[in-house]
């Protein structure tokens, strides 16, 4: 099977939060839900000077956008080239072990929670790259709270959303 | 022929263009470079298939401890070497705010959608990439969450987040022994990494790539 072990994983995730952070670098943390309001507000065409978050994510949300063009662009020539699982498909094979086997289910529930996702992600200011990796990295106590609060909201949901016996 | 780039417009496509353009002056760093963050953040989220439902959600349910082992592990390396290429001067902290009720509620939020949709903001577009239409859809919704978020931001969401309780770091609270507690630090989260027991949940796809002795669903 084409994959790294997680400690490859790791090490090299470690390398490129290094790069990123040195000055010879971006000189910046990685990021990854700025982008999605920066979107948002581009293909609305949202007025800059109407709404204050706009102007506050300007910088921010420009740089990872460009970001995310890059992780599309990785992302799609690792599944083709490496990986070779690039395959269009509608319903994980987990969520059809413990869910169910419905595409108007999986394809209704990824929307929903795709729109309280950046909802929290925006309120508690960073996500899984912003806060987990690049905040608990520099040990900031924000990002160990949102740290805890995350993974016993994440545990709990699984825990209760899920059927514990397989189909 | 010179190609012309229209960035003073209004229109998507000029607001793209200054998408990059703002990229290109914000000094950090330049334009090639951000993208290849990019690329190579994809690259390593899509190699490791972190990306996949069966890693996060997998995780949720305790059936996949690929994420947390991954995660503690870069943290815990990346923590130690921040703080030496900070003392040397390569680079500086940049710390997120202490505003409790938008972590609490955030947090609490993002934590019950990350399991459901089993995808983070930067796992997501990776998961695109390789064909998820389920996932299409979800991002879909994150916009028009990113939408809801601006349009209003001012009336409820900053009232809601709460204010600043300062930016705050571990070792700030030791005066005096920062460097032995980013040591510490650093080693007790590498350790947590190694010693998180590896539970694996595979999809079709990977199993189906495995040599039949080596599939764990039929040992």
């Amino acid at each position: 099977m084409a994959r790294l072990p997680w400690w490859m994983g790791g090490i090299l995730m470690s390398m490129l939060l290094l790069m990123t952070f040195s000055v010879f670098g971006a000189d910046r943390p990685i990021g990854a839900s700025t982008y999605v309001p920066y979107f948002a507000d581009l293909i609305f065409d949202l007025d800059p000077e109407k709404y204050s978050y706009l102007k506050e994510i300007q910088n921010p949300g420009a740089w990872e956008g460009v970001m995310l063009m890059g992780a599309l662009f990785g992302g799609f020539v690792t599944s083709v080239f490496i990986t070779k699982s690039f395959r269009f498909s509608l319903i994980p094979t987990g969520w059809k072990r413990y869910k169910n086997n419905s595409v108007l289910s999986r394809l209704l529930w990824s929307f929903f929670a795709g729109f309280v996702m950046i909802i929290g992600a925006r309120l508690a200011g960073g996500c899984t790259s912003g806060h987990f990796m690049s905040g608990m990295s520099q040990m900031a106590i924000s990002s160990m709270i949102f740290g805890t609060v995350v993974m016993i909201s994440l545990l709990i949901t699984g825990k209760l959303f899920y059927n514990k016996e397989e189909k | 022929m010179d190609i012309v780039v229209k960035t003073a417009g209004d229109d998507f496509f000029s607001r793209l263009a200054q998408m990059f353009e703002n990229v290109i002056h914000q000094g950090h760093g330049s334009l090639a470079l951000v993208f290849l963050i990019g690329v190579i953040f994809g690259g390593i989220i899509q190699y490791t298939r972190v990306d996949k439902f069966e890693k996060i959600a997998g995780f949720a349910m305790l059936k996949d401890t690929i994420v947390p082992k991954m995660l503690f592990l870069a943290v815990g390396l990346t923590s130690i070497a921040l703080y030496f290429m900070i003392e040397a001067g390569w680079a500086h902290y940049h710390v997120k705010p202490i505003i409790w009720q938008g972590l609490i509620i955030g947090g609490t939020l993002f934590g019950i959608s990350m399991a459901i949709f089993g995808k983070c903001p930067g796992t997501g577009p990776v998961s695109i990439a390789e064909g998820r239409i389920d996932v299409l859809i979800g991002a879909i919704g994150g916009l028009l969450g990113g939408l809801v978020f601006t349009l209003y931001y001012d009336d409820f969401f900053k009232p809601l987040m709460g204010t600043s309780a300062g930016k705050l770091t571990l070792p700030k609270l030791f005066p005096g022994h920062e460097h032995l507690v980013v040591l510490i630090f650093g080693i007790i989260v590498t350790l947590i990494a190694i010693v998180i027991p590896k539970v694996e949940m595979f999809d079709e796809a990977d199993l189906s790539k495995l040599p039949d002795d080596q599939r764990p669903d039929r040992v």
